[in-house]
Parts: C-alpha cells; structure tokens; sequence
C-alpha cells in the first residue's frame, strides 16, 4: 500500500517511515500541515498517518477540511494527545482510527490494514478471490492452497490489483502505489513485476486490457486446463 | 473560643465583685471607725457626767453583761477598782484619748478619761467594727455572685451565637478538597472576620493558581516525553527487526540519537523545574558573567567545530553580577546550544560588553531566525516554531527567560546583522559596587 505519513518529528518520521516500508508499504514522508494539504490532492495514497500537532497547519482542521471537501481517503491519527476528548474530537472530525504514542510498529501497521479492510468492506484479513489467498497480516500468498513466495513488489502489486477485485488499474496507477516520491522507477517496472507474478501464479490471473489496464480475474478460478478438456 | 469567653468574662464579672466588695468593706470599717469611736466616747463622757461611784457603777451596770464594750475604772495608783467584764484583760490606759490595746483576747480600740483622780476606760472588740464592715461587703458581693449563673448562660448562648458563622465557615474551609480552591464566601461575616476571610480567598487563589500551572507543567512534561519515546520504541523495534548487521548497527546507531534526544528534554524538564520560583535555594553571589560566558564557548566549541560553524567570542571584561553561577551557567548554554543547533552553516557570535548599569550578553547567529510574530511565543513552555529543527525540548528560551528574570534582567530577540539569523540579547543588572 501507499501511504502518507505526516509526522513533524524527525526521529519518530524517519523511523516509522522505515518500518512500515520493511512490512513492504511505500511511503511517502511529509512534515507539515501544508505539504500534507498539497500531498493528498494527488490522490495517490491509501492510507494517511496523521499526527495532530503539526507546524504551519494543525492536523484536525486539515482533517475536517478534507472531509467537508468530500475527500474520504482513510486516515488513522498518530497523536501523543491522549484525553478522551480529543479521541472523540479525532474520530468526529472523520478519523477512521486513533493511536495514541507511544505506538508500536506493528500496531501502526494492524491498524492500516484494518482500515483499508474496513474501506474494502471485508472484515477478515485473509482475501479469497477463487484459487487465490492472501492474508494481508502475514503478507503470505497461497494460489490453490499452496504458499508461493512473492517479492515485496510483487506482494504490492498483487494486493493492489486485489483490492477491488475486477477494477482495472493503470500501469501508471500501480506505479504510484508502488513506488513513492523519490524513488526511481524503471519504464517497465510494472510490466517485470506482472510478470513475475504470472509466471508464480497464473499467467490468466492477470488480464491487460489495452487502454484499460490491468485487472485481476477473479474466476480464473477450477483449472483452466481442464475446463478445457 | 465559646468556652474560653465564658470563663474570661465570668472571672472578670467576679473579680468586679470582690473589687466592689473590698472598697466597700474597707469604706465601712471607716465609717464604722467613727462611728463607733463616736459612741465609745459619747459612753464615757456619759459615764464622767453620771459622776458614779466605782460602786454605783457597778450596781448600773450589773445584768448588762452581754453589752459589747468592756467598762473598767481604774485608780490613781493604776489599780484596777472595777471592770464590766472581769475575765476581759485591758490593759491600764497609758493617757487620755484614743488608743489600740493589743491583748490575748484581742485587739481593742480604747478610749480613756480623767474623772475626779480615776481614769475610766471603756473598751470595744475591733472585731464588732469588722463583722459590721465585712457584713456589709458581703452584701455589696452577693448580687454578683447570685446572677453568676445567668450571666453564664447569657454569655454562653450570646457567644455562642456570634461564633456560628465562624463554624460555618470553619467548616467550608474544613470541607474543601484540594482540588476545590473556590474562594469562601464572605456574605453574613462580621467585619471583624472579613480581613481573615479575604486573605485566606487571596491565598486559595494563588495556590489554585499555582496548583494548575504545575499541573500544565506536568501535562505538558508528560506530553513532551511522549514524543522521545515513540522515536525511542519506533527505533528500538527496527533494531530488533534487523536482518544483518549492517542494518542493526545502523538502526542501533539511531536508537543512541533517540536516547540523547530524550536525554536532552530530561534535563532540560529538570533544569526548567529548578528554575521554578518555589524551588529558588541557591544562594546569590558575585559571578563573573563573561567568565562563564568564555567557559560555556570553549565548552561547545567542539560541537560548532563538528556541524561546521564558526563560533566567535568578544568578550569585554565587566564588572561581576550577583547570582546563582549554576543557573547563569545553564541560562549561557542553552543559548549558545540553541544558536548552534538551529544554525545549519556560518558563524555564532557570542558578545558580552558593559551597558549602563547593565552586564548584556548577545548571542548572534546566521540560522534562520525566528519571524517577528513569533518572537514573543517561543518563550513559552514547550512553544516550538513552525520551523524548528528536531531535537530541541521546547523549553531552552523558557528557561533563560526565567533565569534572566530571577537576576532582575530581560531577554530580547532581534533580528541578526544584515536582517539575517536571530539575535538574542541578555541584561542583567551589575552589582551595585
């Protein structure tokens, strides 16, 4: 998943940004109020880590800004204010959780992924689109019932184009949830790591449209082969 | 207090008693003096003129034994020829006139005549004149003692009444936690009471108010470890997580960052706590400002020399202020320190000179300053600019400005030389010499 992450401190910034890309999230880092207003009108992200006390733009009013705005991309607030009154505030300016710090890494990124699950209307962790599993907890994969070890970008990709499953996704769309601000992107980056993930799962699994894009279909489902027969 | 009252005002209502009892016995024995000296003599002159015999005079008197004065009549020769009461010792008059007989029955009060060679003496108890005074005195004493009680009760119920509101409010005050700091109420309290009412609603209001700036203190010192220790957690778990070496030693060397970090607020939490004027102890003595000036310089020499800075003293020698070094040493510090770390390139200035009176020091450097309007918030507790570099507690200018104001001086920030870079300047008063 692509996330932003708006956090002034810098040891708390660099630190939460460098874990939660080892749980294999892309993320993108900003400092302020202001750059969080500008990041989000990019419409690339899906989660939005947002601490309360910020420089230049407090986060609760950018909150209910987005909110009035109709902007609904999830947001789960990283705050060390911790009075159940600002829980309440938090939640009712259109938070869809609260973390209170001192937080840890692996609670952080629970609560993202309960979140885009909530989003995605699922209530489990483990996704089952026909032969394929994916436990977005374990970030394990199984494709008829056996675990195939995917890379993190793989993961990314196919956790991406499983989350609406049917959805078509443009290669620039999946570059944006795969790779943050700064980093390089090599022209068919999508296209190696498509292909990677056919030749380890399916090669029908992902379908390319052209001028739609990429999609998961989800009934490739009873063996193709012997559909065939 | 109720009963306190009670026995003051009683013993001073019986002591008026005794008071008034006393004058009066002693105005009667006066008057009972003369009048009884008046019938002794009158007695005697009665005696002279009736001209009995020592004979005649005994048959007059014979039966009359319970009259209370003695009679005697004795001869030229001091023989005594006849005595109303033989078992009745006076001795023989020594003249004519009044005079006090001590005997063994006695003191007496004698008055003596001449009559035709023989002296008659007639005699009376002193104690017939007291009884009659005492008498009297008691009766001055009775009245007071007989409404003793009712005084008491009145007095008691009175007192009683009057000393309500004060149980009232005793009460108030007994009932207030110490969270409930409102002031008592001074309606239906004597004005007597009022003064006492009121500075005790002065001092619950200074403590209230004291009360809640510690308790924002600690929320906000609460608050502001939070954030160390999220870094500090966050880093922790990326060294546990660590795959290889590399990346541990790496994650281990940020954790060190996080714990000076947090280190960093720590003391500063405890330096700005020190500051606080309930906590003042240190004694206040002559310091040497630009001594310490030069001291803290050559101190943080190594850490401008390490980010690159230039760091410059011009120190002019001054006259010493009086104060705590300690806290001048840390008010130093934290401004150097401050200018240091939020300086990315060019130089820190550190100037001290004589102004006046005044011993000023200045801090200037080439950072990005601090915007006119914020100049007056960042001495808040735990006010951080919307530009702040990481690191800092929020609390450095906090406590110089404290410092400053503990030795009588001021802290004023300006722009540095060319519009650029921020320039803080201390005064402190000089010692009187």
């Amino acid at each position: 998943m692509r996330l932003l992450l708006v956090e002034d401190d810098s040891m708390i910034g660099a630190a939460a940004q460098q874990g939660l890309r080892q749980e294999g999230h892309t993320v993108d880092w900003v400092r302020d109020g202001k750059e969080a207003e500008v990041a989000v009108t990019d419409k690339v992200h899906d989660v939005v880590l947002l601490d309360l006390g910020l420089p230049r733009r407090d986060g609760l009013s950018l909150l209910r800004e987005w909110r009035a705005k109709g902007i609904g991309i999830p947001v789960v607030i990283i705050t060390a204010r911790d009075a159940v009154t600002d829980r309440i505030a938090g939640l009712d300016a259109g938070a869809d959780d609260y973390l209170v710090k001192p937080f840890d890494l692996d609670e952080l990124s629970a609560r993202v992924r309960a979140v885009t699950r909530r989003r995605a209307g699922r209530s489990a962790s483990v996704m089952k689109i026909g032969a394929l599993e994916i436990d977005a907890a374990t970030k394990r994969v199984k494709w008829k019932g056996e675990e195939v070890a995917l890379s993190a970008r793989e993961y990314a990709l196919l956790e991406a184009l499983a989350d609406r499953p049917g959805a078509y996704l443009t290669r620039t769309q999946l570059e944006e949830r795969l790779y943050g601000w700064n980093e390089e992107i090599a022209s068919n980056a999508v296209e190696v790591h498509i292909h990677g993930l056919r030749r380890k799962l399916a090669s029908e699994l992902i379908k390319n449209v052209r001028g739609l894009g990429y999609t998961l279909d989800p009934l490739p489902g009873p063996l193709p082969r012997e559909r065939e027969k | 207090m109720r009963r306190r009252l009670l026995v003051w005002l009683l013993s001073s209502v019986l002591l008026g008693g005794f008071a008034a009892a006393a004058i009066v016995f002693y105005q009667a024995r006066m008057q009972s003096t003369e009048f009884f000296d008046y019938q002794l003599r009158q007695l005697a002159l009665t005696l002279r003129d009736r001209d009995y015999s020592v004979r005649e005079l005994a048959q007059a008197l014979r039966g009359q034994q319970d009259l209370d004065f003695v009679i005697q009549v004795w001869g030229p020769d001091g023989r005594l020829l006849y005595g109303s009461h033989p078992e009745i010792e006076v001795p023989a008059p020594e003249g004519t006139g009044f005079s006090d007989a001590v005997t063994a029955s006695g003191n007496w009060r004698v008055f003596a005549i001449w009559h035709r060679g023989l002296t008659i003496q007639v005699a009376q108890h002193k104690l017939a004149r007291e009884a009659l005074a005492l008498g009297a005195a008691l009766r001055t004493l009775l009245p007071f003692v007989l409404v003793l009680p009712l005084l008491g009760f009145l007095i008691w119920r009175l007192v009683g009444r009057e000393v309500r509101f004060l149980e009232t409010t005793a009460r108030a005050v007994a009932k207030r936690s110490p969270e409930s700091l409102e002031p008592i109420s001074d309606e239906a309290v004597p004005d007597e009471i009022r003064p006492l009412v009121a500075s005790l609603n002065d001092l619950l209001a200074r403590l209230g108010a004291a009360l809640s700036q510690q308790r924002q203190f600690i929320a906000d010192a609460a608050h502001e470890l939070r954030t160390p220790l999220t870094a500090l957690r966050l880093q922790l778990q990326l060294a546990q997580r660590a795959r290889d070496d590399d990346e541990r030693q790496k994650a281990l060397a940020t954790l060190g960052e996080g714990i000076t970090r947090a280190t960093h607020v720590v003391e500063q939490l405890l330096a700005m706590a020190r500051q606080d004027p309930a906590a003042q102890s240190a004694e206040h003595k002559p310091v040497d400002l630009s001594g310490v000036v030069a001291e803290v310089v050559e101190a943080e020499r190594p850490v401008a020399q390490q980010k690159g800075l230039n760091l410059a003293l011009d120190s002019r020698p001054m006259a010493d202020i009086t104060g705590d070094r300690v806290a001048l040493r840390a008010m130093v510090e934290n401004l150097i320190d401050n200018a240091i770390r939020y300086t990315p390139s060019g130089s820190v200035s550190v100037r001290t000179y004589v102004e006046g009176t005044q011993a000023v020091l200045e801090v200037e450097d080439t950072g990005p300053g601090i915007p006119a309007a914020e100049r007056e918030r960042v001495f808040d507790r735990f006010y951080r600019g919307a530009d702040a570099a990481a690191g800092g507690s929020g609390l450095g200018l906090s406590i110089v400005r404290r410092i400053a104001e503990r030795h009588g001086g001021q802290v004023e920030l300006a722009e540095g030389a060319g519009g650029q870079g921020l320039l803080a300047r201390v005064r402190i008063p000089l010692s009187p010499s």
